[in-house]
């Protein structure tokens, strides 16, 4: 962490530090119902040590942390080879949401639960036919006494297979909103969508899983048909819940999901691959490698940057964008020139190839890959930018 | 972390100071061979900046490294031409460092004389470190610091030849045609390693600066320029070139104030945070070098038209206090060696 530590900073680190030491487990990818499991145990163990959720407030069950104590953590984590978190949706994306736009009964209904990894959280923005284009989504409910009716499809849900819980954007209005309003921030697209947190064993919904390319499996598809969900399930104002979702985007692609530590654990492996291949000496490889380390630097200075704002009480808005595209980049970039290192190795899964973990590269090269697809393709971080930061005019 | 209250004025005030002074109609005189003169540099010195890092017991704002690397940033948008780097960034933190050891060196005293003279706008500094073949403005220059085989030497009365560049504004001069009455100033080379961090990191706060002023400049441009019914901003292959330079240039701004914090702390990463900024700015910089020409079209590559003032200082620093490739190599060396360390 580059921002100056308090010395209550270094304590926890130093608590942090010891603990994981002695407690992360060895696990394998989430991509399993019985593997989902250990890893949901595991967030138990890490809750009832204190460390989930840190900078929620100490009436949710947090520390009361500041975003600089969460970002210590985070990188310990890393540091300690902790394994992915699968209640990240949860502490990550919709505990920020139900902050700025939940009601009081909401907070105190959900939070302790995903706090103490009891509920599993799936985010169901993206369906067939609206991906990029979010604002275009289909999934329509329809008020029906105090509850609202849910019909339609949501697709690429993370953890989706395994998840309790789905927070979903569904259309209450507009429903016949011209499709030909194409334009990004065409007000008449968005204005109808409502943010909603649905029971995934409510009647009517069915999960589907879909395997990863990389052979993992959890990814979902969720069909609602007639599924009652009671309207105090929705999160902010119904057809106003826009802005809410850009909450819940804006976490997302935020500095602190993607602790810096963890590229720079990644770019030590990739000097050890370049010395197990006796390329360590080669200049071009040098050359390559010291650039990969600048940018990993660059991109811990973004963060800190991201840390600092943060703390200050400010909001990174469309800047994110820049966070976005420089982590999900860097990391596509960093695994695909250790795959080009192995070089006739690089096909290999097996320890015969001369990596520690060579299987688990791999893994983290096709999820780097799926990196610029998530939490908004490049393409639309580069549209944002060129939009809203550099004010560039619209077609 | 950020740039504090004064630390933004600071850059505001130079801002404006140098578009005002130095506006393209002078840095065209100055390609057409009209001297400099001191008037821009006197206006400097009114406003503190000749002497910001100048020690306020000498008569300067007793800046930092930071204030430097936001005042050049700006200095980098205007193009100025003096050498503000070479005298803010690097000689006066020799010439300080020189004074500090005076009780071993007897140049000491002689370098509090110059602090002063500097803060006071009457003395230029210019450096050449690290075997540079060339030295920038040693035309207008007092006093030469100049690293031979690792000592320092202070050089007053010297002849300097002039050579052909390519940014005519940017004045070089062939460094081994200098005539000298040589005598070191110190004999300790541990002073020079930090010189050349500053230069280095100097030169990267002025690159993201030009880099800046192109992203603007074409940014504006793309705004009125329309070409099929609209103004070429709005084609999306022009948007994400123009956004690609953003992002680099936000990282590399970020190394620059990284490495700046290192300076001023005298950090244990100082060298290794120098080179990653001067990779990174110029990395964001020949980025934004090639987009400004490119999204100009044919009336960026006259003459007339003022970009190529900018292009050409940005392509100069490129190699001014070690490219990219030396500074990854710096790099690879402490990555590599890092067991050794
Ligand atoms: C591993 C993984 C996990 C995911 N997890 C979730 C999840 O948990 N919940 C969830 O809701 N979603 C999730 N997603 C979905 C993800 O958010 C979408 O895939 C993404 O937003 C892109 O939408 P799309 O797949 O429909 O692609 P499309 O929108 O069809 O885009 C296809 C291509 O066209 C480009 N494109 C589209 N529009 C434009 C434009 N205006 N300008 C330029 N280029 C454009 C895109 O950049 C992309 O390259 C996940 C995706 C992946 C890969």
């Amino acid at each position: 962490m580059d921002p100056p530590l308090t010395s209550a900073h270094v304590a926890f680190r130093d608590e942090a530090r010891a603990w994981l030491a002695d407690h992360v487990p060895d696990l394998p990818p989430p991509g399993s119902p019985e593997a989902f499991e250990q890893h949901v145990s595991w967030e138990r163990e890490l809750h009832e040590a204190g460390f989930q959720a840190l900078h929620w407030p100490e009436e949710y069950g947090g520390r009361g942390a500041d975003v600089v104590t969460q970002a210590i953590f985070e990188e310990e984590y890393v540091r300690a080879d902790g394994p992915d978190r699968v209640t990240v949706l949860g502490t990550n994306l919709l505990a920020p949401t139900l902050f700025a736009h939940g009601t009081d009964a909401q907070r105190q209904r959900w939070l302790p639960d995903i706090l103490a990894a009891r509920t599993i959280w799936s985010q169901g923005f993206s369906e067939p036919d609206a991906g990029s284009d979010l604002a275009s989504l289909r999934t329509r409910a329809e008020r029906d006494g105090d509850d609202l009716v849910v019909n339609g499809q949501k697709i690429w849900t993370s953890y989706g297979a395994y998840a309790d819980w789905i927070f979903a954007l569904v259309r209450t209005s507009n429903f016949s909103a011209p499709r030909a309003d194409s334009t990004p921030d065409g007000p008449t697209k968005h204005a109808g969508i409502t943010f909603v947190a649905i029971d995934l064993r409510s009647d009517g919904v069915e999960v589907r899983p879909i395997i990863q390319l990389d052979g993992h499996a959890g990814f979902s598809e969720v069909f609602f048909t007639d599924v009652r969900v009671p309207i105090d399930q929705v999160i902010g104002e119904i057809d106003d819940g826009w802005p809410v979702a850009m909450t819940t985007l804006a976490a997302e692609r935020d500095a602190p999901a993607a602790p810096p530590a963890r590229y720079e654990r990644d770019l030590r492996d990739l000097i050890d691959i370049a010395r197990a291949v006796g390329l360590d000496t080669d200049d071009v490889v040098r050359d390559r490698i010291a650039g990969l380390h600048v940018r990993v630097e660059c991109y811990r200075h973004q963060a800190a940057a991201t840390v600092a704002t943060l703390a200050a009480g400010g909001s990174l808005g469309d800047g994110a964008s820049v966070t976005k595209l420089l982590w999900s980049e860097l990391e596509r970039d960093l695994y695909a020139f250790g795959l080009e290192l192995l070089g006739a190795h690089g096909e290999v899964l097996d320890d015969r190839a001369p990596l520690r973990d060579v299987a688990g590269w791999h893994s983290r090269y096709w999820y780097a890959r799926a990196a610029t697809i998530y939490a908004g393709t490049s393409e639309i971080q580069r549209n944002i930018l060129a939009r809203r930061v550099l004010a560039l005019p619209k077609a | 972390m950020f740039p504090t209250e004064e630390q933004h004025a600071l850059r505001e005030m130079a801002r404006d100071l140098f578009a005002a002074a130095s506006p393209p109609k002078r840095l065209r005189a100055l390609w057409d061979g009209e001297d400099r003169g001191r008037d821009v540099w006197k206006r400097l010195a009114d406003a503190g900046l000749t002497g910001l890092t100048v020690p306020q017991e000498h008569g300067g704002g007793g800046g930092g490294f930071r204030e430097v690397v936001l005042v050049l940033g700006e200095a980098g948008y205007a193009a100025l031409p003096e050498p503000l780097l070479e005298t803010v960034a690097v000689g006066v933190p020799l010439l300080t460092e020189i004074a500090r050891l005076a009780e071993e060196t007897p140049g000491g005293a002689w370098a509090h004389g110059w602090l002063e003279r500097i803060a006071a706008g009457d003395a230029i500094v210019t450096v050449q470190l690290g075997g540079a073949p060339y030295v920038v403005d040693a035309d207008v220059a007092d006093l030469l610091l100049t690293e031979i085989e690792g000592s320092l030497f202070a050089l007053t009365d010297f002849g300097a030849e002039p050579v052909v560049t390519e940014d005519r504004a940017r004045r070089l001069f062939d460094a081994h045609a200098i005539v000298d009455s040589r005598s070191a100033v110190t004999h300790r080379p541990a002073i020079l390693e930090p010189a050349r961090d500053r230069g280095a990191v100097g030169t990267a706060a002025l690159q993201t600066g030009i880099a800046r002023r192109l992203l603007d400049t074409t940014v504006e441009y793309a705004r009125t320029r329309q070409q099929f019914g609209q103004p070429i901003g709005a084609f999306q292959a022009v948007q994400h070139q123009l956004a690609d330079v953003h992002v680099a240039l936000t990282a590399a701004g970020g190394a620059v104030w990284h490495a700046a914090g290192a300076i001023d702390d005298d950090g244990p990463d100082r060298a290794h945070a120098a080179a990653v900024a001067k990779a990174a700015a110029n990395d964001a910089a020949s980025l934004a070098n090639r987009v400004a020409l490119q999204l100009h079209g044919g009336i960026g590559f006259t003459w007339e038209h003022d970009l190529h003032l900018w292009l050409k200082r940005g392509l100069a620093l490129q190699q001014a206090y070690g490219s990219a490739r030396e500074h990854r190599r710096r790099i690879a060396a402490d990555l590599f060696d890092e067991e050794s360390r």
